[in-house]
């Protein structure tokens, strides 16, 4: 079978249909955007938290331009309370926390340059020596001289893991809804593929073409609803991750930045939304094969 | 070459196509199928390719028994079967040249081979100078040489033709008939069904009459019959 022969009979058929063809990619793209979406926060809520990973469950982030003084304070006070209540601490200054937000923002260079050393909250990272008592050790810090704000992630982690489940479950619901209806646009698409094409089919079946022969274009068509629709989904995904990672909630815990997904996680995505629309694509075109062209 | 042994075909809904039909067609032979309006004729040609399933009786086309052939052979059972209809069966966006081609491109002959020979079997069939033409631009007898060119084109071992002149005039006819003689002499093997009174009778080949899904009359060099159909 050659190229060139699968390449001038999928295209036709394409194009023959391009009101069909359009609606299957379109509704494809929509699914698979929201399946897209999904995985961005997911990816995002994972970067957010990984940094509280390491029983670390409290931040005392100081105020940017906090006196000596007022450092040595909190960490006198933190000092005293080892260990019948904290189990340990340090000390993050501002070129550490620089480093932290570096790392965490690689590959965004725009985003690092706006951002200086003299511009990053110092803090104490606690680690409480029951869990129980972070509350409590967040309340006593917080309102004190020279503290900007106490990070407090289990309570903040907790909230955005719930936001972020509403959101999955809205998002996977319209995936499949509409995943539903592209699988059935695309199976109707080469449903009057088939039709338009039976003609040749007859023709195909007295000559003694193979049944693969006679099948490959019809799904090599489905394959390119699926592949177009998630190249569609992929662009879509990619360039709104900012946007899509900031529907979880804005990061209370990193002084407040925005969540983030880097480039190179965002096209990890993709990737899997690209395999996902071929599968797709291949199953509903195969069962469209094998139940309308009779070989 | 074909060898039809004890065969009966019903159709859903209890039509009997063919009772008991026992044939035997050798390499190289020209043979007419005649009878009324369904008595089974096509019933016989569609067995042939595997188109139909006798239920009982067999079917042996070049050395194998079609009925028993697993679906994924079929295909390469039929490459060795060319068929013309009455109704041409071309592809009617397609030329003349893409048409004939079209049956060696979809049975994966390489393009040389495809270049080589479809400009050859027009030259056969007359129509080297109209190979661009669309069907549509062509008068019955042409459609029907371009379509028997489609059959031959990979040179079968048999040639199957249910009432190819049934939509032609008598001069025409003629010559879709030489054509198929010629076919006949390269060695392939011709059954064709047909009405038409006067080319049976002029030909004299051999003459398989069926009714009611019987054979009943197989004559070496026979007529078309003794009754009017
Ligand atoms: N697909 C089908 N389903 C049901 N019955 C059929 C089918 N095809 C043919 N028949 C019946 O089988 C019988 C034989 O039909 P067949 O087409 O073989 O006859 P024929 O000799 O070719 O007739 P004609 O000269 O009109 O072409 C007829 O009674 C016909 O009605
Ligand atoms: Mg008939």
């Amino acid at each position: 079978m050659s190229s060139a022969y699968l390449l001038r009979e999928t295209g036709g058929n394409l194009v023959r249909n391009i009101v069909m063809t359009v609606a299957a990619v379109v509704t494809m793209a929509v699914s698979l955007s929201a399946l897209g979406g999904v995985l961005i926060m997911r990816q995002a809520i994972n970067k957010a938290t990984v940094q509280w990973q390491g029983g670390v469950q409290l931040a005392i982030f100081m105020n940017a331009n906090a006196s000596g003084q007022e450092i040595r304070a909190i960490g006198d006070e933190l000092h005293a309370m080892v260990p019948q209540e904290i189990q340990k601490y340090w000390w993050v200054d501002k070129e550490r926390a620089y480093a932290e937000f570096k790392q965490m923002f690689a590959g965004e260079p725009a985003f690092i340059k706006v951002m200086s050393v003299g511009q990053m909250p110092p803090s104490y990272r606690v680690v409480p020596a029951r869990a129980q008592n972070v509350a409590q050790l967040a309340g006593q810090f917080d309102n004190q001289p020279g503290v900007h704000n106490v990070g407090y992630p289990q309570q903040a982690i907790n909230q955005m893991l719930s936001h972020f489940s509403t959101l999955r479950t809205v998002a996977l619901v319209l995936a499949a809804g509409v995943m539903v209806g592209a699988i059935a646009l695309i199976i109707n698409t080469i449903q009057l593929a088939i039709f338009s094409r039976r003609r040749e089919v007859a023709v195909m079946k007295l000559v003694g073409a193979t049944n693969w022969f006679i099948r490959v274009p019809f799904m090599l068509e489905g394959l390119a609803h699926g592949l177009a629709g998630a190249c569609a989904a992929f662009m879509l995904t990619y360039f709104s991750r900012g946007t899509i990672a900031s529907f979880v909630g804005s990061d209370s815990l990193n002084f407040g930045a925005p969540l983030y997904v880097s480039p190179h996680e965002a096209v990890f995505t993709g990737v899997f939304i690209l395999i996902v629309g071929m599968l797709v694509g291949m199953v509903g075109s195969a069962f469209a094969v094998k139940r309308f062209l009779a070989v | 070459m074909i060898r039809f042994n004890h065969v009966t075909k019903t159709y859903k809904g209890s039509t009997v196509a063919l009772k008991d039909v026992t044939v035997d067609i050798k390499r190289g032979e020209f043979v007419f199928i005649v009878g009324p309006s369904g008595s089974g004729k096509t019933t016989f040609l569609r067995l042939v390719t595997k188109e139909e399933v006798a239920e009982a009786g067999e079917v042996w086309v070049a050395g194998k028994e079609v009925g028993s052939l697993a679906p994924w052979k079929v295909p390469y059972l039929r490459r060795n079967i060319g068929c013309v209809f009455q109704d041409f069966r071309l592809l009617p966006t397609r030329s003349v040249y893409e048409n004939v081609a079209f049956a060696l491109e979809v049975i994966g002959r390489p393009r040389h081979v495809v270049r080589t020979q479809v400009p050859q079997i027009l030259k056969l069939v007359g129509l080297e100078t109209k190979m661009d033409r669309l069907p549509g631009e062509l008068s019955a007898g042409e459609q029907q040489r371009v379509a028997v060119a489609r059959a031959f084109v990979n040179r079968p071992l048999i040639l199957l033709a249910d009432e190819p002149t049934g939509n032609l005039d008598p001069a025409t006819t003629g010559g879709i008939m030489r054509l198929l003689e010629r076919i006949n002499e390269y060695g392939t093997t011709v059954v064709m069904a047909t009405h038409d009174r006067q080319i049976v009778d002029t030909m004299r080949r051999r003459v398989i009459e069926m009714a009611q899904g019987s054979v009943v009359r197989d004559q070496v060099r026979g007529v078309y019959g003794m009754v009017d159909a």
